[in-house]
């Protein structure tokens, strides 16, 4: 499924790319995240727990940053599973930052998620409005973090 | 590790005790510890009717009712139909109809239908129907399984 | 690992439901069983309100009528109760899967769940139903609409079950339930539920967003316009626009969408139809 958006952050483009690039504050910021680490460079894990009605899921993602032009743009690679492979997750994702004034960027982002096993077969459509609730929420506290410059690790 | 318990089921008219997993459906049960195979698994979620079978007199589906909630329910399988001369009357007329190829939709179908002649004995065709529109099969298009039933309910009509 | 228990009481229920948060509440079992067997759910026991008395049935109470959270849908598919602008309800209850399932699914598994496509919860909405909740903190009752909150998200809390749906007393008026599906039985992709009231219509939308779509202030700007073509159309219209249908199996966002106005307007037609 396909999922894209765009908002704005009043913070300069170098915070807003400083923050994308700090795994404990993505952390503090992503809906049901558990845990993220980085473990080298460019590769981080995060476990995400989701809940649909009475379903839950823990998802364990690996992501892999594939390219990056700090501080324009990245686009990063997520595979992982639930219930000990119960579903699987991929997701390609790119994420671009353009700078509209000093201290107001512009962030668009699109990203192509397939999932495959119980939940694919279940829910994909139902999944699809939970991403949308889900990143919509992550917009709303990442920009008030980057806002109020809580950038620690 | 799946917890395993004792159920007790009255089944086809005798009391049996059988250990399975707390979380095993009666499906479950009857083919994998049973041996009753009539009933077969077919979606595993309701919606084909292979496993269908009778509890307290109604049909139900056996792969969405759990063991563990049988206590004191009578249920009975196609097997316990062995010595009923309509049911009887019906596998004959569904064998000289065509009404049955691979076979796997015929259990769920001679339950619901043999359920349908006692409700109502003078079913038309679009009542038949609509009777059996929660068995799916894959095979014969349904005219002749349609046919069958019709037949059998004239042949033991009083 | 879903071991079936079965309580002889509400109040034996609840009890076990709050001192075990990860057991669920279990009803007729079409749904609950059907995602366990999709591993999708996985709960520590199962708990069977099967063997409590005086949760099935349907029946007068006052000035209302009360079905029972245990009552099959088999049972409200053939209820001579469900009249008039409570027929609806009874059409709905027809239409839900097959004759076999309805020996088995019941009203409050069926909102218990709260689907947002299931056949009930429009009608419900149409009818100015509430739910009826026995839970630790006593009995509470909401209308279907604060009932139901997002997708598959009631406002049930831990140890709460539905115990009851109460209705008003049936008036004569007509009443419909529109289901489109892909087959006979299937989840609807989009439905209307419909009744006459005085000089106007209710008008609930199910299967197009998280909860049912109902207008009370198109309801009024319609009311006395019946016979007015662009009037029921801007109705239909107003529905639409409250609509968060999803993309899935039953059909694209885009064509319930196009369904909605359509199929609000020939179920108004269908109650207004001289008897």
């Amino acid at each position: 499924m396909q999922l894209d958006g765009t908002f704005t952050i009043a913070a300069s483009r170098l915070q807003v790319w400083e923050a994308i690039r700090d795994p404990g504050l993505m952390a503090r910021c992503i809906p049901g995240c558990e845990a993220a680490e980085k473990i080298s460079e460019d590769r981080y894990h995060a476990l995400i727990g989701i809940k649909i009605g009475p379903i839950s899921a823990k998802f364990n993602l690996v992501i892999d940053v594939e390219e990056e032009a700090a501080p324009e743009s990245i686009r990063s690679k997520a595979s992982g599973e639930e219930g000990s492979r119960a579903s699987m997750l991929t997701a390609r994702n790119f994420l671009s930052l353009m700078e509209i004034e000093s201290n107001l960027t512009e962030v668009s982002w699109s990203s192509d998620v397939n999932v495959t096993g119980r939940l694919g077969k279940y829910g994909l459509g139902l999944m699809k409005k939970k991403a949308k609730s889900l990143s919509d929420e992550f917009v709303t506290v990442f920009a008030k973090r980057v806002e109020t410059g809580a950038v620690t690790s | 590790m799946s917890k395993k318990q004792v159920f007790t089921l009255a089944l086809n008219g005798k009391e049996v005790e059988v250990l399975a997993p707390s979380g095993a459906t009666l499906l479950d049960v009857l083919r994998d510890k049973l041996s009753l195979r009539a009933a077969k698994r077919g979606c595993n979620q309701g919606v084909c009717g292979a496993c269908t079978v009778m509890i307290d007199d109604v049909p139900v589906r056996s792969c969405l009712t759990m063991a563990g909630a049988c206590e004191g329910r009578c249920i009975t399988t196609l097997e316990g139909y062995a010595d009923d001369t309509v049911m009887r009357e019906l596998q004959e007329a569904m064998i000289a109809s065509g009404g049955v190829q691979c076979g796997f939709c015929t259990s769920g179908v001679l339950i619901t239908a043999r359920n349908l002649i006692a409700e109502n004995p003078i079913a038309r065709n679009d009542e038949i129907r609509s009777a059996l529109s929660g068995n799916l099969c894959r095979c014969t298009g349904y005219v002749r399984i349609v046919e069958a039933v019709a037949k059998a309910a004239k042949e033991v009509a009083p | 690992m879903n071991f079936v228990v079965s309580p002889k009481s509400v109040d034996e229920a609840v009890n076990f439901l709050v001192e075990h948060p990860e057991a669920r509440p279990m009803s007729g079992g079409a749904s609950l069983v059907a995602m366990k067997n999709a591993r999708l759910i996985d709960a520590s026991h199962f708990v069977s309100l099967a063997n409590i008395d005086g949760l099935r049935g349907i029946g007068r109470v006052g000035d209302s009528l009360r079905i029972g959270g245990m009552t099959r849908h088999s049972d409200i598919a053939t209820c001579d109760l469900l009249k008039g602008d409570l027929e609806m309800i009874r059409l709905a209850a027809g239409q839900i899967a097959n004759s076999v399932i309805r020996n088995m699914g019941t009203m409050g598994g069926a909102i218990g769940n709260a689907d947002p496509a299931a056949d009930y919860l429009p009608v419900l909405a149409c009818a100015d139903g509430e739910v009826e909740i026995t839970g630790p903190d006593g009995v509470r009752r909401l209308p279907v609409l604060d009932y139901v909150l997002d997708w598959y998200e009631t406002a049930l809390e831990l140890g709460e079950i539905v115990t009851a749906v109460f209705l008003p007393s049936p008036k004569e008026a007509r009443s419909v339930y529109r289901k489109l599906a892909r087959t006979p039985g299937d989840y609807a992709t989009a439905s209307v539920a419909c009744c006459a009231v005085d000089q106007g219509v209710r008008v609930a939308v199910g299967a197009c967003g998280p909860r049912p779509l109902r207008s009370r202030e198109a309801e009024a700007t319609l009311a006395g316009k019946m016979h007015d073509v662009d009037a029921i159309a801007e109705f239909g219209q107003a529905l639409r626009e409250l609509a968060d249908p999803l993309d899935d199996v039953r059909g694209s966002s885009q064509y319930r969408l196009q369904l909605i106005p359509r199929m609000v307007s020939a179920a108004i037609a269908d109650v207004m139809e001289p008897v």
